[in-house]
């Protein structure tokens, strides 16, 4: 008996990879649709919200010319942080500053809409209020999703649900994570007039900025992160789950005492929270993915493990638009085959593994174990504070000279031979 | 300066939810709670306090759906099984606006 098709692919989730994958195939004229369980796409998303260009620009040719982006970023700052001190490494780059841009800011529920629509003007369905709560199956094949009483029925499936794997786990492709593996982000939106902003930050017309923080967290592995919008700012913590549940520190604790350091409160003076977010983010990276596709179906973006932090590059949403793409060139190669199996499918793998998204995460596959380290987070932001201190402070005495004062400071604190045992880790994994 | 600390129910307060009065997404089951637990990892992991420690309670953990911002934290850092997670139903649940 064959099987009466409602749509040519069935893409779970309106985030970046989905709505990425929706673009790609209604381009190519196949009969998609996105089923979207948030009040409209992006109403459940959430990102720091910082994403590179050059991706964005090859799903979306010349984007900035639209209203779908807060501000190009052409400085970055990375600061560490411990107890009444700070250390800045400040970088600006105005070669970034031309289109395509190498980083904008978003914010997710308007950028998600934004590109969902994209992906509706192509051709694509969106079912919006909609959740597809399982999967239908056929001789071990998945051929379309349950929505309460409803059924939707489709060639092939691809799951862009995001980081909570419920239906990657149905479709047996992803068991339950561990919580070591993954992170709790939490953010609040501040509202501060763009004259302040572009002030206070040094900000000539639409720049933006971005500072990441390590430190300052309880020694949780994890960190900060403060983005630049046009008239709001982003800011946040993220710390590893297994970690902060050892240290029986609440979540919403350490985030408001990593708040109070006197740097970020400069950074947030006068401006107005105006909302508050969450999420869990995976951060297993490249040993920790699920098998990313199977008999009639695909998994992409976050619901893939496909996050990456590997200290200077923290990304996702990068690896959701581009793998979403693919999903959806890999899913029109099968629709073309009639194979709609996982031998039509594997093809997905293949385009990944050409592509920056798992060659990115194979390079820096032992990241996450390295940044597991504690005393990343917790010793070495306050010996290099408490360096720079003991260098700058004048006692009226006599000074002395500068690379003993370091090299003691450092034997002192008997972190001398642990900072080269992880500085060998760090040439090993990032 | 900003406030602090700022209350987490003074934070929710910003964010806006459809509240389904007829579907817990979440449930917790209690007897497993009450019997096993020992480590109220759902207390430190979630970020909406949807989880309260209850000093001298019968279950030692409160649970409210209602705050929940569908993070995901707590279904994985519970180690007993005891969280028993769905999406909400369609167009129910949290709301982002400026996220």
């Amino acid at each position: 008996m064959t099987v009466e098709y409602d749509f040519d692919v069935i893409i779970v989730g309106a985030g970046l990879a989905g709505s990425s994958a929706a673009l790609t195939l209604a381009k190519e004229g196949k009969e998609v649709a996105i089923i979207e369980r948030g009040q409209y796409p992006g109403a459940k998303n959430v990102s720091g919200g910082a994403l590179y260009g050059p991706v964005l620009n090859k799903i979306v040719p010349n984007y900035w010319e639209e209203d779908a982006i807060e501000r190009y970023l052409t400085t970055k700052k990375i600061t560490l942080l411990s107890e009444k001190r700070a250390m800045t490494i400040d970088i600006d780059l105005q070669d970034f500053a031309e289109p395509p841009y190498n980083g904008v800011t978003v914010i997710r529920p308007k950028f998600d809409r934004w590109l969902a629509q994209k992906a509706e003007e192509a051709g694509a369905f969106i079912l919006d209020n909609t959740v597809a709560e399982d999967f239908i199956w056929k001789d071990n094949q998945i051929i379309g999703i349950e929505s309460g009483e409803d059924e939707l029925k489709a060639k092939l499936t691809i799951i862009a649900e995001g980081a909570v794997t419920l239906l990657a786990e149905k479709a047996k492709l992803a068991k339950k994570p561990s919580p070591s593996h993954y992170a709790v982000g939490m953010k609040e939106t501040y509202e501060l007039k763009k004259e302040i902003i572009e002030e206070r930050f040094h900000l000539n017309g639409n720049e933006g900025i971005s500072n990441e923080f390590l430190g300052y967290t309880h020694g949780i592995p994890g960190g900060g992160f403060f983005y630049t919008n046009k008239e709001t700012l982003s800011f946040g913590l993220i710390l590893n789950m297994k970690k902060l549940i050892q240290k029986k520190i609440r979540a919403i604790d350490a985030f408001e005492d990593f708040k109070k350091h006197p740097y970020i409160q400069k950074l947030l003076k006068d401006a107005k929270m105006v909302e508050y977010s969450a999420h869990a983010i995976p951060e297993g990276g490249y040993k920790h993915m699920p098998k990313l596709y199977g008999n009639g179906v695909m998994i992409a973006g976050d619901a893939a493990g496909m996050v990456l932090n590997a200290g200077l590059y923290i990304e996702g949403m990068n690896f959701a638009l581009e793998s979403g793409r693919l999903a959806g060139l890999a899913a029109k190669e099968a629709l073309t085959t009639n194979d709609y199996s996982a031998e039509g499918t594997k093809i997905y793998l293949k385009l990944l593994r050409d592509s920056f998204v798992l060659q990115d995460l194979k390079r820096f596959k032992r990241a996450a174990k390295f940044l597991e380290r504690e005393r990343i987070f917790n010793v070495y932001p306050e010996l290099l504070n408490s360096l720079m201190y003991q260098l700058l402070h004048n006692t009226g005495e006599p000074r002395k000279r500068i690379v003993p004062t370091a090299i003691k400071h450092f034997l002192k604190k008997g972190k001398l031979f642990k900072l080269m045992g992880d500085a060998f880790a760090a040439l090993r994994s990032i | 300066m900003v406030e602090n600390p700022i209350k987490i129910e003074e934070k929710l307060a910003l964010t806006k939810y459809v509240t389904d009065k007829n579907f817990a997404h979440i449930t917790i089951n209690e007897e497993i709670c009450k019997t096993k637990c020992k480590t109220y990892d759902c207390v430190y992991g979630c970020p909406a306090e949807c989880y309260k420690l209850v000093e001298d309670g019968d279950v030692p953990v409160t649970f409210d759906y209602a705050p929940c911002v569908e993070c995901g934290t707590c279904r994985l850092v519970c180690p007993h099984g005891s969280v028993d997670w769905h999406y909400p139903h369609g167009g129910f649940g949290v709301e982002f606006k400026m996220s």
